[in-house]
């Protein structure tokens, strides 16, 4: 019983949920000031996120006329709901390195496609020629990024031999941060620009791609549902980047202040390239995008492989 | 009379009976299914079983396929009353379908290889008859099926000759043997083609889609789907580790993962570019074996573990789905892509469970698809230890994977989400005797998923393999209860919201009055601009020209040497007499040699 307490405080509360909703808002705050300031624009005050969701959710709920409305309600909590297991699993690895907590990296890597099932399946329920042009891009984003992601996942179980988040962290305590090797960085890289496509930012916001198709998926979504689809979005700002923290950069220890910083340090590191990409880059179209994931991304990646099977 | 001899012969002498009274074959097959899985249930309790006569022989493995098999013939059968209601040779149907399980069993528990070839022969020709009974356009499908699968069982004729010669004996097992010579490598891939054509792999797949066109639903559900599946992937199995020995990373092994790798990606490919329900779900049925051969081709405990999980998960998800096409088929009367669209709010209980089986061969976390892939990945990251090939084959399997998700994803839009078409206003869900075989699949799906450790790996798995380890770790009951409190945190969230009060409105289409009709997105052009990949368009381009089948291949050789024959025989007697003489002069060299 108390175990159940304590696995449902930390899903829901710390580090699950809310914590990773906060931070997640934040750093999309982070993300618009910096946007707005490199347009010479004055941005959003920092409780703005905040207020936006408060905003959705007194909005009313407006559903397609014959719409599949379970689906198209139910879309954005599976997409909640995939994000805040990821989050637990990879903060709960992180806070004990000898645990084994629900999952693998394996196992990460097939849940970390449940937020984008639902944007597909949310936006092919809503019964809108462009929501369905929406999900086709999103899905065919998956498709592009999927292979050079697979090889720099697996450059890093290369190297420390295991699947298990415990093993690849102990390996990082041992012999140095994964990016301080030269496979490790490039497979680093390759990680980084998926996590882009992953966000769904520029030069990757095909599927929602405003000036085009509306916002694609999300076009038909209002109310509480929209705020569920913006908060899961908000959450993968701050996951997708601790997971890549996890992987190349040693983890986290925050059993001391020292720790705490460096957390952020790195954090930091990785949201400002994130955002550095977005603002310098304008949108691919999808051919583009495919081409490029399969092209050059995955040939960097199969090099950083080659790399660390010689032991670089 | 021993248990074996009757769920071998039973089904066999009642499908007689059925051809005979038409009227009440519906009835005998369903009572005869479920006796047989009855039997089939007391078999896998008892382990052990050996009868004298014809020299029938179960063991856990094969009782626990047998089970199976009874179970998907029984559903199917009761699928069947009213998916083929009103059709013509109903009592012929049921009749086969009989005598497929009959000659299921034979082959599951032979315990030599002649009774296996008999019983193995004899599944070919229900399958035939059954592709060629929904209507006489599949005659040509049949045929093919029949060509391909017959051929493939000549081949381990001599297969099993080659065996025989080397071992003096027809007993399967029980002392392997290693595959360390040309003779050994020769048996054992002649006797693996005859799997490889059952199951599908490449590339003696082509047989499947080709029927998926022709065929009823219920046939690509009960035969490629399910049964053809189990009894190919045992053979497989049993060739690998009882008859022969495949030692992790020999080259025998490289082989069989090179084949697994191909026929996921390429069938895979296949299916993404398909317009119609019915064959898009057969490309699946090809690819997915690839996970199967390539679990049990790492020659790995933990590999062939999770090759045989996937087989026995694979039979429920593709049977479900198919029975889903089959009721799609019958109440919009189309199963084209194109005019299908928006089922989903009229067939609530099918929809579920084809969206639970679509989410399960796409391997989604929590369901059963996900756990079988999932310990075919570990085997092969494990692989990597001994072999520097492993990630080929990992990428693979993982890239297939989502191959498969958009595959579905196009799918799922296109039939029961999506826009409407005309077909799908006046559509219902159908009768229970259709929705409840659907939805004890999808059901079985979630619970292969949540227990695998306790339920299926425990009993259907475990007991044939010696002892395996998982490298990773993965609960999928905590994991799935965090996900439905994670559901209930949204619906939290909602309920703080006000999305109690809903409005229904029409679609936005950038404020134009739009007829539906004209702007619908069908799902056919989803992955255009993928297809348009240069490297791809090739491929496909390679593929529409059949250069990658090996009927169409086999059978434009036989043409070639027919017509060189052919135009040698021209009927000109100055002709034949010039072959008469320059055979004269050939001779004549010879003797005064």
């Amino acid at each position: 019983m108390f175990d159940l307490l304590r696995l449902m405080f930390a899903f829901i509360i710390m580090p699950g949920f809310l914590f990773t909703a906060v931070v997640g808002l934040l750093a999309t705050w982070v993300d618009r000031k910096v946007t707005a300031r490199v347009q010479y624009r004055q941005g959003p005050p920092w409780f703005q996120p905040f207020a936006d969701l408060a905003k959705l959710l007194g909005k009313e709920t407006i559903v397609p006329e014959g719409a599949a409305k379970a689906v198209f309600l139910g879309a954005p909590l599976i997409g909640l709901a995939g994000a805040t297991l990821v989050s637990t699993i990879i903060w709960m690895v992180n806070f004990s390195h000898g645990v084994t907590f629900i999952g693998d990296l394996i196992v990460v890597l097939y849940l970390l496609t449940l937020p984008s099932l639902a944007i597909i399946f949310g936006g092919s329920a809503s019964r809108n020629p462009l929501s369905a042009i929406g999900a086709s891009r999103e899905m065919k984003l998956i498709l592009a990024y999927e292979l050079p992601f697979i090889l720099a996942v697996f450059t890093v179980v290369l190297r420390t031999g295991s699947i298990m988040f415990g093993n690849i962290l102990g390996y990082q305590l041992a012999n140095g941060m994964m990016i301080q090797s030269c496979s490790g960085l490039i497979a680093f890289l390759v990680a980084l620009i998926v996590v882009q496509a992953k966000l769904g930012v520029v030069p990757f916001d095909i599927p929602e791609a405003e000036q085009e198709i509306a916002a694609g998926a999300l076009l038909e979504y209002s109310g509480p549902a929209l705020a569920v689809y913006k908060l899961s979005r908000a959450m993968m700002y701050f996951i997708l980047p601790v997971l890549l923290i996890t992987l190349f950069m040693g983890g986290i220890d925050l059993s001391f202040w020292g720790g705490i910083a460096w957390f952020i340090i790195k954090y930091v590191i990785i949201l400002t390239l994130i955002i550095l990409i977005k603002n310098t880059n304008p949108r691919l179209r999808t051919d583009q995008a495919v081409r490029f994931f399969w092209g050059p991304v995955t040939a960097l990646a199969a090099i950083g492989f080659i790399l660390a099977m010689v032991g670089w | 009379m021993n248990d074996l001899t009757i769920a071998v012969f039973a089904p066999l002498i009642m499908a007689l009976l059925c051809f005979v009274f038409k009227r009440a074959a519906k009835w005998l097959a369903l009572l005869v299914s479920l006796g047989i899985f009855t039997l089939a249930i007391k078999i896998f309790l008892a382990g052990q079983l050996v009868s004298q006569f014809l020299s029938l022989r179960a063991y856990p493995f094969s009782a626990g396929i047998f089970l199976a098999a009874a179970f998907f013939t029984l559903l199917i059968t009761l699928y069947s009353f009213k998916y083929m209601e009103g059709k013509e040779r109903l009592g012929e149907y049921y009749a086969y379908i009989l005598i497929t399980l009959g000659s299921a069993a034979g082959a599951l528990f032979a315990a030599d290889f002649l009774n296996l070839l008999f019983f193995w022969g004899m599944m070919g020709i229900p399958l035939y008859m059954l592709i060629g009974i929904g209507s006489s356009a599949g005659a040509g499908a049949a045929k093919k099926t029949l060509i391909l699968v017959g051929g493939a069982d000549a081949m381990m004729i001599m297969g099993i000759g080659i065996v025989w010669v080397m071992t003096r004996s027809l007993q399967i097992g029980p002392s392997p043997l290693p595959l360390n010579n040309v003779y050994s490598i020769v048996a054992f891939l002649a006797l693996a083609a005859g799997a490889f054509a059952k199951a599908g792999v490449m590339p003696f797949h082509s047989w499947i889609p080709d029927s998926a066109e022709f065929a009823p639903a219920s046939v690509m559900a009960l035969l490629p789907a399910s049964l053809d599946k189990l009894l190919g992937i045992y053979l497989f199995s049993r060739i690998c580790f009882d008859v022969f020995q495949i030692v992790p990373n020999s080259p025998v092994s490289l082989f069989l993962l090179a084949c697994g790798s191909i026929t996921i990606i390429a069938a895979v490919m296949g299916a993404l570019v398909q317009h119609d329900l019915k064959k898009l779900l057969s490309f699946h049925a090809v690819s997915q074996v690839g996970y199967m051969v390539l679990g049990i081709g790492t020659g790995t405990p933990l590999g062939v573990a999770g090759g045989i999980f996937h087989m026995f998960n694979h039979a429920i998800y593709k049977s479900c789905l198919f029975l889903c096409g089959g009721a799609v088929e019958q109440k919009a009367g189309t199963t084209d892509l194109e005019k299908l669209g928006g089922l989903a709010k009229f067939m609530p209980i099918t929809f579920t469970a084809f969206l639970i089986a679509a989410l399960s061969i796409s391997g989604v976390p929590p369901f059963n698809g996900f756990i079988s892939k999932w310990m075919i990945y570990q085997a092969i990251v494990q692989l990597g230890k001994i072999s520097p090939y492993w990630i080929i084959w990992l990428v693979a399997a993982m890239f297939g994977s989502a191959f498969t998700l958009a595959s579905f994803v196009k799918l799922t839009h296109a039939v029961f989400l999506g826009q409407w078409s005309e077909t799908t206003g006046k559509t219902r869900e159908v009768s229970w005797m259709m929705w409840l075989p659907l939805a004890v699949l999808a059901a079985l799906c979630v619970v292969f998923g949540l227990l695998a450790a306790q339920i299926p790996l425990k009993y259907l798995v475990f007991p044939n393999i010696q002892f395996y380890r998982f490298t990773g770790v993965w609960e999928p009951g905590m994991a799935t209860l965090l996900l439905l409190s994670g559901l209930l945190l949204g619906l939290l969230i909602y309920a703080l919201g006000r999305v109690k009060k809903v409005t229904v409105k029409p679609a936005f289409t950038g404020g134009e009055l739009l007829k539906e009709e004209e702007i619908k997105v069908t799902g056919n052009e989803f992955y255009d601009s993928i297809k348009s990949w240069g490297p791809l368009n090739l491929i496909y381009k390679t593929a529409e020209k059949k250069y990658f089948d090996v009927y169409e291949l086999g059978r434009q050789a036989a043409f070639a040497v027919a017509g060189w024959l052919s135009w040698l025989h021209n009927g000109l007697l100055q002709t034949y007499l010039v072959w008469l003489l320059m055979g004269l002069v050939v001779l004549l060299l010879f003797l005064a040699r």
